[in-house]
């Protein structure tokens, strides 16, 4: 039993539209359902798939693959649909968390960190170093999701606690800390130090006090007003 | 006004958001890869990559996580930038700049709200998938003409706004300075909250460290 290369360009090229048609009633049901057709030929079987499947589904978008992956084996193997829908359910919130604190609380704003910092001061190089160091990782995860989770089956759930997920947390972690350091000391340096320090202050109360962003983007807009009032 | 470039700027604004959620999610959208993108095309990257990395560093924290929907900090970035190039040549330097982050900041506002509308009409698809499941393809992907239109309705607003609109002369100017001081002490405020954690302090101080060598240096 193989994923087969044609199969496993299918799947990754249907991952990219996982999140297409995001609802709040299915969230990514049907981007799931989407791509689980593209790894099943047999039209009885996607039948079964959209009857079994339907529903809620909702996890990372890029760790979905390893969901996906696992699911298409699983479906090659003829076990129970009963069997699949509960590894599913687990899978997709195990993923979900793992993902998000991976890459939209990690890694992601630590290498936007990193590309403003050189972006100010060098120009192109720091959206592009953002944007090829963060596809890597991304992509990486996307390909070997599909290969993992067809290969290990059920237990790719194991994979949350493996160093591929772990040694890039760590990582993203401490370049964030290191570029927040130096951005700590290059601020007052570069611009004007009695004025990052109060509106640091203030915006840091209303993030740990878990003021909407809403509400943080209308205060900055009142900022921007009052200074204009108090130049004219 | 010209409506040429006002509408060359919506059409890759609407090509740029469809990477926010409906393909593949690379980041091209991040205010500071569209902020690259649109300086590029405009010959002035410089300026492009300031307001995009500004517009960054402000929607830093912003995190999509669940059925939670920040406001629209791809939008923003986008909207800040487009304008700003519209706007340029009939405006000075300070009013450009205001006027964008202006523009950018109430389009992530309103970017978050049509995201809301979007993602209802796309239950709408779901629905009429479950009734016709064998268009399951064509319900999903319309999907991405959702997200698409919602860019055109979200950018074509503000560009045409900002191919109109003049700094009145009566203000002061806004300079840069104010714009990156705000957007950097919000950048502060997200990252400290990101990443200013007890088993982090020594690469903050490493990093402070480094900071503090080129400064002397």
């Amino acid at each position: 039993m193989r994923l087969g290369f044609i199969r496993f360009i299918k799947l990754f090229l249907a991952s990219f539209f996982i999140q297409s048609s995001w609802s709040f009633f299915s969230m990514q049901a049907m981007g799931f359902l989407f791509n689980l057709s593209r790894g099943v030929k047999d039209p009885d079987k996607k039948r079964d798939i959209y009857r079994v499947h339907r529903g809620f589904y909702n996890t990372h978008p890029y760790m979905s693959s390893y969901i996906v992956g696992a699911t298409i084996r699983a479906y090659d193997r003829g076990e129970k649909a009963e069997d699949i829908v509960r590894f599913i359910s687990v899978a997709q919130t195990s993923f979900a968390s793992v993902g998000d604190q991976l890459f939209w609380q990690t890694v992601r704003p630590c290498l936007l960190l990193v590309g403003v910092i050189l972006g100010i001061q060098f120009g192109w190089v720091g959206p592009v170093l953002f944007f090829v160091l963060y596809n890597i990782l991304h992509l990486y995860h996307r390909g070997t999701g599909l290969v993992e989770g067809y290969r290990r089956g059920w237990d790719v759930i194991y994979l949350l606690k493996a160093r591929r997920i772990t040694l890039p947390q760590q990582l993203g972690e401490g370049l964030g800390a290191l570029a927040l350091g130096f951005l700590i000391l290059m601020a007052p340096f570069n611009f004007r130090a009695l004025m990052i320090l109060p509106l640091t202050g203030l915006f840091l109360i209303m993030l740990f006090r878990k003021f909407s962003a809403v509400l943080i983007i209308i205060i900055i807009l009142v900022i921007f007003l009052m200074t204009i009032i108090f130049m004219v | 006004m010209n409506l040429h470039p006002i509408l060359t700027m919506t059409l890759l604004g609407s090509l740029l958001i469809l990477d926010k959620y409906a393909f593949g999610e690379f980041g091209i959208s991040m205010p500071l890869v569209a902020g690259l993108i649109i300086g590029a095309i405009y010959g002035d990257i410089r300026q492009g990559v300031f307001l995009g990395g500004i517009f960054q560093l402000i929607f830093l924290g912003g995190l999509p996580i669940g059925r939670d929907i920040p406001p629209d900090s791809q939008g923003a970035g986008i909207v800040a930038c487009g304008s700003y190039f519209l706007m340029r040549p009939g405006n000075t330097l300070e009013g450009a700049i205001f006027l964008a982050a202006f523009f950018g900041l109430v389009a992530g506002i309103v970017g978050g709200a049509l995201e809301i509308l979007v993602r209802r009409y796309n239950e709408k698809l779901y629905y009429q998938f479950m009734r016709r499941e064998n268009r399951l393809a064509l319900y999903h992907f319309l999907g991405l003409a959702t997200a698409f239109f919602r860019g055109v309705v979200l950018f074509l607003p503000f560009f045409l706004l900002a191919g109109i609109i003049t700094y009145p002369a009566v203000f002061s100017a806004y300079t840069k300075d104010l714009l990156a001081i705000v957007g950097v002490s919000m950048g502060l405020a997200n990252a400290i909250y990101l990443f200013a954690k007890r088993r982090t302090v020594v690469y903050v101080l490493i990093g402070g460290l480094c900071a503090l060598a080129l400064f002397v240096l």
